[in-house]
């Protein structure tokens, strides 16, 4: 801290001129972020009827969380977001990683390739839920082309059967974000010297061989961050679930996330407004906000660690 | 290497290419047919390209308004965002205040955070304010949660310019205000780029906040709108299709124009979502 009886005069305006500048975004950004997350946490320590908090109750929401009725959605919920976080780490982080090298061995096409790529990124993932949905509709497009190609017969229903539903968001959600670890990996690689490729080379190591003992373990920055995002993102999910699938995560809940489970306890589903539980709704937001930070710190100090200086 | 060896490699990002291209073409093409035909003509071009669907999706369905909403929405949160953020980034980077490194953490802290947890306190927040089924309401949750980033981008920005510039225009007696909107701000363009296509990005895309906030169908925004469609036109493909590429238009003209700036963007920071 600076004292303040021996400010300069240009230290005493700055000093004004500064909370001046800084108050109108702290104002927004205290307001509608800062206070309801803090009243949010501080709210699930209390009884709730309706909208209004009413007793202190300790601990007793997150124990409601767990047992019979809320427990089997709880976990069911959880246990789909784990998937998805795998699924994504595999079908998306993984493909992106092989598709980034291979543009990188390539002097031609990356710009192009990477903007295809990347693009529906950028679209809602709304657009891309309905999209898909249309696709993979019965009589739709997909169904046709599988039929065509002998591959499957009759009607497809992979989004109606409560063993393909969960795994086909994966992939729709996958197709969305591909161009994200394909960026972030391409500008990972080009940061790394075109010298130590030279050297691997002139040792006779093969291509598939400098990727998982040369550049892999240089890029851990950017696998950090891409691990990081997606269980952020994964842990989030909420709208293609809600676009594909309805709130309930059709069928039988077999799609449900934390976040649609939390919407549900919240604002009540569709065809039942009003049943809604806020006390466990506010529990269940304060263990994601704790399964978040921790989950995103432990994984940055994790991949700090891990980070290869030369 | 033999250009040969190079085939399995080409052939893997050809796929995805199509894998990508192959559902976006789909989509443009159904939305100049009739149901029927997209059921009768699943590839093929239309037989003729008539604007029926669109017509429909924009009348209809009355997508007019939820367009003219979204962007009234995108356009203030954009403004709001790049205005406060670069204020609050001038003083945090630039002056030797004491406290610098408190309030910007304070700042970068909210990049993480995740607000939909928060919805139902800003839901009572919002209501108690009146600004339920307002735009109003929803510009100012948005910028609130753009802000952090925003702050970020501008305060590294800023921080590496030369001390010369303001030091020089105090001397010539400008306010600071003058210096940062006159001076400052116009050398740390690529920041305020940044700041906007990803502002714009995210708030046109959002769906979640005008699902809990917006209950008036006047005050609808187009992947609310989209997301209502899906099933109230379940049957009437062609409109859903014309209404999907209605919505994504400006974002198309937008990332066409602006492909560049995108991929370094993301390339650099990463943090998009």
């Amino acid at each position: 801290m600076i004292n303040p009886r021996r400010m300069t005069s240009l230290q005493r305006t700055q000093q004004r001129m500064a909370v001046l500048f800084i108050l109108p975004a702290l104002a927004v950004y205290a307001l509608f972020v800062l206070y309801p997350l803090l009243m949010s946490l501080w709210g699930s320590f209390f009884t709730w009827r309706g909208l209004r908090m009413q007793e202190f109750a300790g601990l007793s929401n997150f124990a409601r969380l767990f047992v019979f009725p809320s427990g089997e959605r709880l976990y069911g919920a959880l246990w789909h977001n784990v998937a998805w976080f795998f699924g994504i780490m595999l079908f998306q982080n993984g493909l992106g990683l092989l598709f980034a090298w291979l543009l990188f061995l390539r002097d031609r096409g990356a710009a192009f390739f990477q903007s295809v790529f990347f693009f529906p990124a950028v679209l809602s993932p709304v657009i891309v839920g309905a999209l898909w949905r249309l696709l993979l509709a019965p009589g739709g497009i997909a169904e046709w082309a599988l039929n065509g190609l002998g591959l499957h017969q009759g009607s497809l229903t992979v989004l109606g059967n409560s063993h393909t539903a969960l795994a086909m968001l994966i992939a729709v959600d996958a197709w969305n974000w591909m161009g994200l670890p394909v960026l972030i990996y391409t500008a990972g690689l080009r940061q790394i010297s075109g010298q130590i490729f030279e050297a691997a080379r002139l040792d006779g190591a093969s291509n598939t061989r400098m990727l998982v003992s040369v550049a892999l373990p240089l890029l851990m920055p950017a696998v950090g961050t891409l691990t990081t995002l997606s269980f952020i993102n994964t842990f989030n999910q909420f709208d293609i679930v809600y676009v594909m699938q309805g709130v309930q995560g059709n069928p039988s809940y077999s799609t449900d996330t934390l976040v649609t489970y939390f919407y549900r306890l919240a604002f009540g589903a569709e065809g039942a407004v009003g049943i809604t539980d806020i006390g466990l709704a506010l529990a269940l937001g304060t263990m994601l906000f704790l399964i978040l930070s921790i989950g995103t710190l432990m994984m940055l100090r994790f991949f700090d660690r891990r980070t290869v200086q030369l | 290497m033999p250009s040969l060896a190079r085939l399995p490699g080409w052939t893997v990002l050809v796929l995805w290419t199509a894998a990508v291209l192959l559902p976006l073409y789909i989509l443009v093409v159904s939305c100049f047919k009739t149901t029927a035909e997209i059921y009768d003509n699943r590839l093929g071009l239309p037989q003729s390209f008539v604007f029926d669907n669109f017509v429909k999706a924009w009348t209809r369905a009355d997508l007019g308004q939820n367009f003219i909403n979204s962007l009234i929405v995108t356009g203030g949160a954009v403004i709001l965002t790049i205005v406060v953020s670069a204020m609050a980034a001038y003083p945090l980077s630039r002056y030797r205040l004491g406290w610098n490194g408190i309030m910007l953490g304070l700042f970068l802290s909210g990049i993480m955070l995740p607000i939909r947890l928060a919805s139902v306190e800003l839901f009572t927040l919002m209501r108690n304010l009146g600004l339920l089924d307002s735009l109003t309401g929803l510009i100012l949750v948005y910028s609130a949660i753009r802000i952090p980033f925003a702050v970020f981008i501008f305060a590294n920005f800023m921080r590496v310019l030369p001390s010369e510039l303001d030091e020089a225009a105090r001397m010539d007696g400008a306010g600071e205000a003058r210096i940062l909107f006159q001076i400052i701000l116009p050398m740390v363009k690529p920041a305020v780029s940044i700041v906007a296509i990803f502002t714009a990005i995210a708030v046109w895309n959002d769906f979640f906040f005008p699902l809990i906030f917006i209950f008036d169908d006047r005050y609808k925004t187009v992947p609310l709108a989209i997301s209502v469609f899906v099933g109230q036109f379940r049957t009437d493909w062609g409109l859903v299709f014309a209404s999907l590429a209605i919505s994504m238009a400006p974002i198309l003209i937008m990332y066409c124009l602006l492909a560049r700036q995108i991929r370094e963007g993301v390339g650099a920071g990463g943090g998009m979502k």
